[in-house]
């Protein structure tokens, strides 16, 4: 999620900056940029008819609504014990029932929303730990109950009085991945490197004419954004021009670009 | 001569008894802190430095928009203090550990107002305007307030500020521990719910010492076996955790007897029911009475008259 | 020994008069600019440094240099030495004026000087403050009752006011009686209770830095600092007397009344000595004297205060040679006066370090300003009323009427 929707917005900001935003917005549903885009160009409907969202997408949404009583009491047994339980039972990657999660719970919304929720995938951490005991530290104390659960079966509201030791969803969250994090020397452990900020609704801050120009939309964006603009002009995606660590044989600069030599300069 | 130095010794003598009496019933002094009052446990090991709490203050108390944003991290070096403007501020202090990675190891500090369970503003505030109420805060009511300023001299933990550029209606600012929000709406105070981490834990303060000691005890390497406010100016409603000395983070050691005592037991001590006043006005007019006709006979002994 | 207290009827307007006009001036333009801009707008006060030169100036050394009032009241009528009576009047103006600009100060200082009658209706029986506050408002009263008689002696039975107002003759002319009536057979009450508020309060001052002792210095800060306070308010008390009574005698050319002031400086040798031992005894019980040769600004400015402010004065006062010369004793009395002055400056100022922040303060020019101009229109006003009232005993012996 975050990744595309980057790369949307940065696309948003080339084209809308070069003059290409109206081939755009059809493309891109979902994305709050795109959706202020949309709301801003008014021959567009108001909100468009058919917003195509992934089937898994809506599944991951629709899991994430859901909430499961609170589990009191947890097997005790060191961290050690736990692994080589687990090893023993089998419990592996290919247990996985979902390949990722939206973490969107109702239990952290109903106090604060500040931010877009986090795709998490399940999967990719899986596999690349694997070792399940790292974040199911524990599980519950029945002998018929799961191996694993997740996070906000035991982890729900924040300062319970039956549980003062019991951290909160939210900072389960927070603490279970930036500790990890930090640790591995992988991962983000800022903000916005894994949640969107939640963007304001933009309706009422656009004030566009009818059938604006290409011109005229980036002139509004840049009318608060003049920073974004600002940056983006020194972007290597708008210079075409720096280096390219990840790109075979162009780790050196590469000094062909709309700042210098125009090549593909539209 | 000799007289009027008798008439001095008992002046002196009356207050001399007062102070002394105050030595004897010092063990008098009750504290008045709340039985059952909130508190704030800060685990400065979980804090990240993220300055939400000082977002959430400023949002939640509707204090101005600081010039510098609070997505900006650098400030966290430039040890500040509270101010009329920001009831908590976060700093970053390193101790000079690193980790595997080469990279410091920083210890973030929330500071804000303790509110003391005997707290020397509320002792010191000449009109009552600051009060410790009985769920735990240290609440300022403005329009008592004369603005004399006492509170800030009394405080151990500098912590009221003053606006000192409203000419008319200046108010000591502070860290509110959101009194409305808990006590009438039920919620929790602003820094403590935004916590991404729960550095910040909310609760009862008995509950919270007993939590405090429960994580030193489960993991004693990673804390200090100190609870900073648990016993310091008597105790504090907000108390901190800690694996680096709090002397190296901005904290500053304090008695451990509620600040207020000495002052408050030589007043009642001396003062209540106005005894000492009304003795000494007893004794003075007596020596008036014993002296109204003979003062001058002795005129003629001050020798050195030429 | 014929003291009778008389109007001056001077010439008003001489130079000193006019400078003191000046400084009022300057002092009055600097408290427009708190009352538009703030106290920060005038002051280098902080939040760490919430109390500055006002307080330890106009506000502490105010009060204890007012204690010329009470101490002299007490020898001349509790103990009935009237042989001291013509420096009660002035020492009693002295103080009157001295508490009225204690409160002026206040007011300035506070940042709600229209909230200042507030701690009449919320008390805080806790607070050291209040009860200073409530002692300084009885007191101020007392003094204004105390110092009827001298308005009552010059103008009952002959009021005339002028022009317009000479309606108001009758009801001033009333007003005057009841006065008299009143403090006529009530003067002994105010009299003691000014002497027993005076105790309280004086010694609450000191109380009121019991509060932080991480923030004073350990030099000043000990449980007796009440009566340290209280011992050095009574022993500065006839100091004071000379001291004021020598400027003012010598400026207005009158009797230098060296006759009653030596006598009155031999309490202050015991009173003085006791404060000393009490300062000495305190530091040595409680080991503080390790911090004396630290060399930081505190501890100079407690040798300052000690040695210039209490010894170097009381070994001199215990020479009669210099108790009978009217220099030695000036000169000694002005070391006493400058030694609590400083003494509480240095309590309320110099030795408040808040520990955490470690901000330091200094004056700014506009907050001295208000300061020197306050002092200012408190030696104007005493000149004024001794000009017009029967404060002053008459010139003697270096007539110049």
């Amino acid at each position: 999620m975050s990744k595309k929707s980057f790369i949307v917005l940065l696309l948003f900001l080339v084209m809308g900056l070069s003059g290409g935003l109206v081939a755009l917005h059809p493309e891109s549903p979902g994305s709050p940029a795109a959706h202020a885009a949309a709301a801003a160009a008014p021959p567009a409907p108001e909100t468009p008819a058919s917003t195509w969202t992934a089937p898994d997408q809506v599944a991951a949404l629709e899991r994430a609504k859901e909430t499961v009583p609170f589990v009191d009491a947890v097997m005790d047994e060191c961290k050690l014990c736990r692994q080589m339980r687990l090893r023993e039972t089998g419990l592996g990657t290919k247990d996985i029932k979902h390949s990722y999660f939206v973490l969107n719970s109702p239990i952290i919304n109903a106090v604060e929303d500040h931010y877009g929720p986090v795709r998490f995938m399940h999967s990719k951490h899986a596999a690349q730990i694997q070792d399940c005991a790292m974040c199911h530290h524990f599980r519950p104390l029945g002998a018929d109950a799961s191996e694993t659960t997740r996070c906000s079966a035991c982890h729900q509201e924040a300062f319970r009085k039956d549980h003062p030791e019991r951290i909160g969803l939210k900072a389960a969250y927070h603490q279970q991945c930036m500790e990890c994090h930090r640790d591995m020397n992988q991962g983000p452990v800022d903000c916005i490197g894994c949640h969107n900020k939640n963007v304001p609704e933009h309706k009422d801050k656009i004030q566009l004419a009818a059938n604006p120009t290409p011109f005229e939309v980036t002139e509004e964006c840049l009318r608060c954004h003049k920073a974004a603009g600002q940056d983006m002009l020194k972007t290597a995606h708008w210079l075409l021009k720096g280096p390219s660590p990840f790109t075979l044989g162009h780790r050196k600069e590469v000094e062909i670009g709309k700042a210098t030599i125009a090549t593909n300069n539209f | 001569m000799d007289l009027s130095r008798r008439g001095f010794f008992k002046i002196m003598g009356a207050t001399g008894a007062g102070l002394a009496a105050t030595g004897r019933s010092a063990a008098a002094w009750e504290s008045r802190a709340p039985e059952d009052a909130y508190g704030c446990l800060v685990d400065l090991t979980r804090c990240i430095g993220c300055r939400k709490c000082e977002q959430a203050c400023q949002t939640v108390n509707g204090l101005p928009q600081p010039e510098q944003s609070f997505d900006d991290l650098t400030i966290l070096d430039r040890k500040r203090r509270p101010d009329e403007k920001s009831f908590t501020v976060v700093n970053r202090y390193y101790s000079g550990k690193i980790d595997e990675r080469d990279q410091l190891i920083p210890t973030f500090v929330k500071i804000q107002c303790m509110h003391c369970q005997d707290p020397a503003c509320a002792s010191a505030c000449i009109v009552g305007a600051l009060t410790k109420k009985e769920n735990g805060a240290v609440h300022y009511d403005a329009s008592k307030c004369i603005g004399c300023r006492y509170c800030m001299v009394a405080c151990p933990f500098e912590i009221p500020a003053y606006e000192y550029h409203n000419p008319i209606t200046p108010r000591v600012m502070k860290c509110t521990f959101c009194y409305e929000r808990v006590a009438e709406e039920g919620k929790l105070p602003g820094c403590a719910q935004i916590c991404p981490v729960e550095a910040i834990t909310f609760g009862k303060r008995a509950d919270l010492l007993a939590l405090g000691h429960q994580r030193i005890k489960d993991n004693p390497g990673r804390y200090l076996d100190h609870i900073y406010g648990e016993k310091e100016v008597g105790g504090t409603s907000w108390m901190y955790l800690s694996d680096q000395p709090f002397e190296d983070l901005g904290f500053i050691q304090v008695p451990e007897k509620p600040l207020p005592q000495l002052a408050e037991t030589i007043q009642h001590s001396l003062f209540s029911y106005l005894w000492s006043p009304i003795v000494l006005f007893g004794m003075l007019s007596g020596v008036m009475w014993g002296f109204r006709d003979k003062g001058d006979r002795h005129i003629d002994r001050e020798g050195e008259n030429p | 020994m014929s003291h009778t207290p008389r109007p001056l009827r001077a010439k008003f307007w001489t130079p000193g008069v006019v400078l003191m006009a000046f400084l009022m001036a300057a002092g009055a333009v600097a408290i427009i600019a708190r009352y538009i801009g703030g106290i920060g707008y005038v002051t280098n006060l902080t939040n760490a440094r919430p109390w500055g030169l006002w307080i330890g100036v106009d506000v502490a050394s105010g009060v204890a240099l007012a204690a010329g009032g009470f101490t002299t009241a007490f020898v001349a009528h509790i103990l009935s030495r009237h042989y001291y009576e013509p420096v009660v009047r002035p020492a009693l103006l002295t103080a009157m004026l001295g508490y009225t600009f204690v409160v002026l100060g206040l007011l300035v200082d506070i940042g709600r000087s229209w909230a200042i009658w507030k701690p009449l209706i919320h008390w805080n029986p806790n607070s050291v403050l209040f009860e200073v506050a409530m002692c300084v408002m009885f007191y101020l009263n007392v003094l204004y009752l105390e110092f009827v008689p001298i308005v009552v002696e010059q103008y009952k039975g002959r009021v005339h006011l002028p022009g317009p107002l000479s309606g108001l003759n009758a009801p001033v002319e009333g007003l005057l009686k009841l006065l008299d009536a009143i403090t006529g057979k009530l003067m002994w009450v105010f009299i003691i209770a000014g002497v027993v508020l005076s105790c309280m309060h004086q010694s609450s001052l000191g109380s009121l830095m019991l509060v932080a002792p991480t923030k004073l210095h350990p030099l000043w800060y000990t449980p007796i600092l009440p009566l340290l306070f209280l011992t050095s308010a009574i022993a500065v008390g006839y100091p004071m007397v000379v001291f004021e009574t020598t400027l003012v005698t010598s400026s207005l050319k009158l009797d230098p009344e060296m006759d009653i002031l030596t006598p009155l400086t031999r309490f202050t040798v015991f009173l003085l000595g006791l404060y000393l031992a009490l300062k000495v005894g305190d530091m040595v019980v409680r080991g503080t004297y390790v911090y004396l040769l630290d060399g930081t600004a505190q501890t100079n400015a407690f040798l300052v205060e000690l040695i210039l402010g209490v010894i170097v004065p009381w070994v001199m006062l215990v020479l009669p040679k210099v108790r009978q010369s009217r220099r030695g004793l000036f000169i000694a009395c002005a070391l006493i006066v400058g030694g609590v002055l400083v003494n509480r400056v240095n309590v309320f100022v110099v030795g408040y370090r808040p520990p955490i922040s470690e901000a330091n303060y200094a004056p700014a020019f506009s907050e001295i300003l208000i300061t020197v101009g306050l002092i200012a229109g408190l030696m104007f006003l005493y000149r004024f009323l001794v000009t017009y009232l029967p404060v002053l005993s008459g010139p003697k012996q270096e007539v110049s009427a």
